[in-house]
């Protein structure tokens, strides 16, 4: 079993992206056996009103609810963010994803920590991309930074009831996100896309500092081809145990599938 | 897990992805192979075009230069064509010297993995030309390392250039085309500079560097278009989807050489999930790059 929690539907503001509708998605995950994805708009990144990319999400994946998992893209300093919420949670949506970088807010703002909130008091979790693409090829339109792992350090810390999934991130072993002894509770999985599993083996560093239950499998597809994350699975020195929590375990428990 | 040949991870004709969890994978299989293995021909070496053994200034050289082997052992890549850069830009001459010399010793201690790249600064070009011929020449290194120092179209560079026409080796040039200045590489060249060196210089074999190496790899590539004695290495982190297809598209598989740049998984897993034939991938993976090195004239 594989379940990425790592997907995107629609377009994309700054690049082409193929597979990108539920039903081509959906073949690219047959060709590389993926079960099952949680998928969220990749329009909503750089629309203003990220509502219309959850309404184009929650129609792309009705077909295939039993493969495609929806999470709606919120932004907490928009006008009607509580009713774009309810909305998202009445269609079904089973988490969110953030984006305070690209969305103009800091993850400790007031607003943000009602919608966490909210998020945790319906068992929803709260999935963060550290970054969208590459800074260095970004357009000359915009200048969004990679979010500091010590902002997500301050919202970890500050809300332990709440369930977070930290998406695109790199240096997590120099971080207190990545050391069991840093206080910080264990209400936080990283994903490992950006990862290595060869070299310095950030993976295997991570599992031995914080347990392969706080690891979970994303291979930021379309924008990424799904094939790299797959591949750090391969080639990893774990236990099949261990890849089997990271592949799907851990992240089944937390959307109780 | 069983270790990755490549006689294992070519010969296979089943879709390769999906097995993270079987333990069966042959790491660059691919999902477009046709016909029956044993109807094939052998396959090609897969030679990653563009990789680091360590400065000594780390006490970590050693260890991480035996990881970088068995990393790629363990993703069936047989060759390894490395340089070795100085941690401080621009280089003098005696440290170019000295990282080719620890790199001459590094081809020695994994034989027949690593190819050398020799690494010089165009700016030191009496220096330069001499080092050159020593590690072609004398050491074997099958091509030469450009970084950063010059822009590959400034006229420093251009007996560095005659002089690889006249051994008949690549040139490996860094590159990166970004939307804003870096401020750490002024002197950065891009897709541009190469395809502008090669009207210049036609018979030279070039190659540039990493396009996924953060910067724009759609203007690269489009930088390319009209410059056949350019190849692209595909090395870098970015694992954009579409990249290696796009690439295909508008160069054509035989300009585009395999590539990791200690990326590994990122380089080996975007050829994996091209689509592309087994053949293409094939070329992309080996047998263009072993082309280019055959034409070393001594």
């Amino acid at each position: 079993m594989i379940i990425d929690i790592n997907a995107y539907l629609g377009h994309f503001a700054f690049r082409q992206l193929r597979h990108n509708t539920g039903a081509s998605l959906l073949q690219l995950m047959d060709a590389k056996r993926i079960d099952k994805a949680v998928v969220s708009s990749a329009g909503a990144i750089t629309y203003r009103n990220a509502q219309p990319g959850n309404e184009e999400v929650a129609s792309a994946v009705e077909r295939y609810r039993d493969r495609l998992i929806p999470f709606a893209v919120i932004n907490p300093a928009y006008a009607g963010w509580e009713d774009d919420f309810k909305r998202c949670h009445h269609l079904g949506m089973k988490g969110l994803r953030l984006y305070p970088k690209w969305h103009n807010y800091g993850l400790t703002n007031e607003s943000c920590l009602r919608l966490v909130d909210a998020a945790s008091e319906l068992e929803m979790v709260i999935s963060i991309p550290i970054r969208v693409e590459d800074y260095r090829q970004r357009s000359w339109l915009v200048d969004v930074p990679d979010i500091p792992l010590e902002e997500i350090v301050a919202l970890v810390r500050a809300r332990p009831q709440a369930h977070f999934i930290l998406l695109n991130g790199i240096g997590f072993v120099n971080s207190p996100l990545g050391r069991r002894d840093s206080g910080l509770p264990a209400n936080y999985v990283i994903e490992i896309s950006r990862l290595s599993a060869l070299l310095d083996n950030e993976i295997g560093q991570l599992i031995a500092s914080l347990g392969a239950e706080q690891l979970v499998l994303g291979t930021g597809m379309p924008f990424s081809y799904p094939d790299p994350a797959l591949l750090k699975i391969e080639v990893l020195a774990a236990s099949k145990e261990d890849k089997e929590k990271i592949c799907w375990r851990n992240i089944a428990q937390w959307l109780r599938l | 897990m069983l270790p990755f040949t490549r006689r294992r991870f070519l010969k296979t004709t089943a879709a390769a992805a999906g097995t993270a969890l079987a333990g069966a994978s042959q790491l660059l299989a691919t999902d477009t192979a046709s016909g029956p293995a044993a109807s094939r021909p052998e396959p090609v070496r897969v030679i990653d075009c563009h990789a680091h053994l360590h400065h000594h200034s780390s006490s970590a050289w050693k260890e991480n230069d035996r990881k970088l082997i068995d990393a790629g052992e363990k993703l069936g890549i047989d060759q390894l064509c490395c340089s070795i850069l100085t941690p401080k830009r621009p280089a003098t001459a005696a440290a170019f010297r000295e990282c080719n010399k620890w790199l001459a010793e590094g081809i020695q201690r994994f034989p027949g993995r690593v190819l050398g790249y020799c690494y010089v600064n165009p700016g030191y070009t009496s220096e330069a030309l001499d080092e050159i011929r020593r590690c072609v020449l004398d050491r074997g290194f099958i091509g030469i390392k450009l970084y950063n120092e010059y822009f590959c179209t400034e006229p420093v560079v251009f007996p560095i250039v005659e002089l690889a026409i006249e051994l008949g080796v690549p040139i490996l040039h860094h590159a990166g085309h970004a939307h804003y200045f870096l401020e750490d590489q002024p002197r950065i060249s891009d897709g541009g500079h190469l395809a502008e060196l090669s009207r210049r210089y036609p018979e030279a074999k070039l190659i540039c560097a990493h396009v996924c190496g953060g910067g724009d790899w759609e203007w690269t590539i489009e930088a390319l278009r009209h410059a056949p004695g350019v190849f692209l290495d595909t090395s870098g982190s970015v694992t954009d989807e579409g990249m290696v297809e796009m690439a295909a598209r508008v160069l054509g598989v035989d300009r585009l050489v395999f590539g990791c740049d200690m990326s590994m998984t990122a380089g080996v897993g975007k050829i994996r999930g091209a689509d592309l034939s087994a053949q293409d991938k094939e070329k992309i993976l080996g047998g263009n790059l072993e082309k280019l090195l055959r034409r070393r004239k001594t």
